[in-house]
């Protein structure tokens, strides 16, 4: 049976690195004119030259993609011929529009998945239009890769790519982050979290016979982590939770039938909501009310950061405040497959130091059962 | 005839058979017509057995089956009742008392089986307030025994004792007991737990240290006695648990350690206590197989021996058996399509041996499970590596 794959490419993603711009959003003259060169084309042709190789069944996929350097070029360049062109793109220079309209086209006939080669910034054009309604697969070729759609490299994306069409990955969700370009290259960083996207993963599988496995999906185990949760509600009845953002945090809300903001941090009270999306200041002042809380996060994007990415309400002051030993931090198994290391950059090497002290952190992988995982101090 | 109308009760058992049989994760069993044997007789094939559990070919030594016969004429077809009621029979606690001897702890204790003991005693050793360190790899029967206690999980890495000792600090401050549990001699892999470092640690957080010892016991060891004995840590495991089933070529499940464990599991697992008692033929045999491992040591020498012997010739084919130091010998080939291909073809050519793929082992870690005989000869074993040889090849493995 074919598979219909829908894929872009974001012609001047990548450009503003080597220039040392962090980033071409709106200084694409600025970066040409420093000497930069297209590299997107050289990382989507790598990804499709290694998939052709490792796939012996890509001659069924249908490509469904866009004129010219958006896709068609790259594609041709392979020798790749089941192309079908949805979109061609205004004018010599594409833009952040190109990648949207090329967007609502894939919309009219969704394909399966829709592989984009592009950095944070490309991601989060196309989530602003796709939104939920086709999972998305990112080939690396940006600046800043924080979304959780990317591969980590050209050949684990085609890796991706290949087991997704032998149906041996599945759907779930992805943060799509972004970082105020204007804040960071002034040298501020300011990553947040932007979205959350249907992305492709590893499934979980648990064994239930002496040799049986069965996949569970994502969805099951966070019902596992909701209860998880339940219990350390129930056992800590005077105490503050801060729920913080994500689409994990957010399942284990949904399930437990708490109000929950999904790109910010709400101060739950005996599973009722206190306070919605509360910024630093808030939370300080909740503090003083409620002195015994606990933090639950989930780490974000695809480095693994807990803290320093998202969730930057949870200034070091709060963090101390409320103490390290009360951060629970939750994941579901086939993010931490992706993210084996965990990272935070709270902004304040001190108490940064006191959790490399430590070096691991235990995170909670299902209902009761948690594992060690590898915790680093590192600003990128 | 009934007219269902609310629900139709037995729909999923064919749904949920069909969905097995469309992805080929059903079970094919086969049929052994001649016992199991060096040489089986497979689906009406003979074939040279690489993959049952019978390392020293017990299960047809004369002394065992002997014992069986002369057991049964004592005491009977059946035992007549559970162990806790009127099923204690005199042959029972004997065999208790030499398996005792022969693993040089203090007590011993005989359950139905070795999933027996796993789903019956751990639940019982832990509880709430308490937490089980599993290593990550442990058998299915461990993690259903888990699965029954109120306690919390951590798991470590695989045979990782520095990743142990950072969920044991964490679990230090936090658990009234801790429990590490962790199989012997792991049976996709054929490596070895670091019992002796498991315990030192356990001993300094004061962790109490259960190993599921399946497919050590009467394998590794002085004379097969297992893994308390293969790194001269007797007695130091607090639960040592095994089988009759696998080395001892019978059937039913052990442990071994103090007195006060093995009073403290008859009179908790629910397991021992609900379940009828072994036959007197199954102890007739298990009591023989004892005798025979500490009189005639020829058996577990010669199976360490072919087991040398089938490594070395098929790394030196260029095989990638992986990390084993035991009689299983995985073949790791890596694709799981060539992986069933190669066990299909050594059948067809007369040699038995099973493929095992994800996600029972990692996606790109396939390979086929070799466990050695005693009873296989040199002649039978050049059969088969003659076989591996020529299909590795072919198939392009090697």
């Amino acid at each position: 049976m074919s598979v219909k794959i829908g894929f872009i490419v974001n012609p001047i993603a990548g450009m503003g690195g080597r220039v040392g711009l962090k980033g071409t959003d709106d200084v694409v003259d600025k970066a040409v004119k420093l000497g930069a060169h297209p590299i997107a084309r050289l990382k989507a042709e790598e990804m499709l030259h290694e998939f052709s190789a490792i796939s012996v069944n890509h001659h069924d996929v249908v490509w469904v993609t866009c004129d010219d350097d958006m896709g068609k070029n790259e594609l041709e360049a392979i020798g790749i011929k089941n192309i079908q062109i949805v979109y061609a793109p205004k004018g010599s220079r594409t833009s952040a529009n190109d990648t949207k309209n090329a967007c609502k086209k894939f919309l009219e006939s969704p394909p399966d998945l829709l592989v984009f080669c592009g950095g944070d910034g490309t991601a989060r054009d196309i989530f602003t239009i796709i939104d939920k309604k086709i999972p998305l697969l990112g080939i690396p070729a940006g600046v800043k890769m924080h979304s959780g759609v990317f591969g980590i490299t050209t050949n684990a994306t085609a890796k991706m790519l290949q087991e997704f069409i032998n149906k041996q990955l599945t759907v779930g969700d992805a943060e799509i982050m972004d970082l105020d370009e204007e804040l960071y290259r002034k040298g501020e960083w300011k990553v947040r979290l932007y979205g959350i996207a249907k992305g492709i993963i590893e499934p979980t599988y648990i064994q239930v016979g002496k040799t049986c496995f069965e996949s569970v999906s994502d969805d099951e185990v966070k019902d596992e982590l909701a209860e998880h949760v339940n219990d350390e509600l129930e056992k800590h009845k005077d105490w503050m939770f801060l729920f913080c953002s994500g689409g994990t945090i957010d399942s284990i809300a949904k399930k437990l039938n708490i109000e929950h903001t999904l790109l910010g941090i709400d101060a739950i009270y005996q599973k009722t909501l206190l306070a919605k999306d509360v910024n630093e200041e808030q939370i300080l002042q909740l503090l003083k009310k409620y002195p015994k809380t606990k933090i639950l996060l989930s780490p974000i994007g695809a480095q693994g950061f807990i803290l320093g990415r998202g969730n930057l309400q949870l200034s070091p002051e709060v963090i101390n405040k409320i103490g390290i030993e009360n951060i629970i931090v939750v994941a579901t198994p086939s993010k931490l497959i992706h993210t084996p290391i965990l990272r935070v950059d709270t902004g304040d090497k001190r108490l940064d130091h006191r959790f490399t002290n430590q070096g691991y952190l235990m995170v909670v992988i299902g209902y009761r059962l948690s594992r060690v995982v590898k915790l680093q101090t590192n600003s990128f | 005839m009934t007219q269902i109308t609310k629900r139709n009760p037995n729909k999923f058992l064919k749904d949920e058979f069909d969905e097995l049989v469309r992805n080929h994760l059903e079970w094919n069993i086969r049929i052994l017509e001649s016992g199991s044997k060096p040489h089986s007789i497979v689906n009406g094939k003979e074939v040279i057995m690489l993959c049952s559990n019978n390392y020293l070919n017990l299960s047809n030594h004369p002394r065992l089956i002997q014992g069986a016969i002369d057991a049964a004429k004592k005491y009977g077809a059946g035992s007549g009742s559970v162990r806790g009621i009127a099923g204690t029979l005199k042959i029972h606690t004997e065999v208790e008392k030499r398996l005792a001897k022969f693993k040089r702890t203090e007590s011993s204790l005989i359950y139905q089986t070795g999933f027996a003991v796993n789903s019956g005693l751990i639940p019982q050793l832990v509880g709430e307030g308490d937490v089980v360190i599993s290593d990550e790899l442990n058998h299915g029967s461990i993690i259903d025994g888990v699965r029954l206690t109120k306690a919390d999980r951590a798991i470590f890495k695989h045979r990782d004792v520095s990743d142990l000792e950072r969920v044991l600090k964490d679990a230090d401050k936090k658990y009234r007991r801790i429990l590490i549990i962790s199989d012997g001699v792991f049976s996709m892999d054929g490596d070895i737990a670091p019992m002796d470092k498991i315990v030192k640690l356990a001993n300094e957080f004061g962790a109490m240290t259960y190993v599921d010892d399946a497919h050590g016991e009467g394998v590794i060891g002085e004379d097969g006695r297992g893994i308390g004995a293969h790194f001269h840590i007797e007695g130091k495991i607090d639960v040592e648990m095994g089988t009759f089933s696998k080395a001892f070529g019978v059937v039913g499940g052990l442990i071994a350690g103090s007195q006060d464990l093995v009073n403290f599991a008859y009179n908790k697992s629910r397991t021992w206590l609900l379940s009828g008692s072994h036959p007197p033929a199954v102890s007739g045999a298990q009591l023989a197989a004892i005798d025979v491992l500490e009189t005639e040591p020829e058996h577990v020498r010669r199976l360490w021996d072919n087991t040398k012997y089938f490594k070395k010739e098929l790394n030196s084919y260029g095989f990638n058996t992986g990390g084993s130091e035991t009689p299983i010998t995985p073949v790791i080939v890596g694709d799981a399509g060539k992986a069933k291909e190669l066990s299909n073809k050594l059948y067809d050519e007369g040699v038995f041996a099973l493929p095992i793929v994800f996600p029972m082992v990692a996606r790109d870690k396939a390979r086929i499970r070799t466990m050695m005989n005693a009873g296989l000869t040199k002649k039978d074993l050049d059969f088969a590596l003659d076989k591996f040889e020529k299909l590795g090849k072919q198939l392009s493995i090697i």
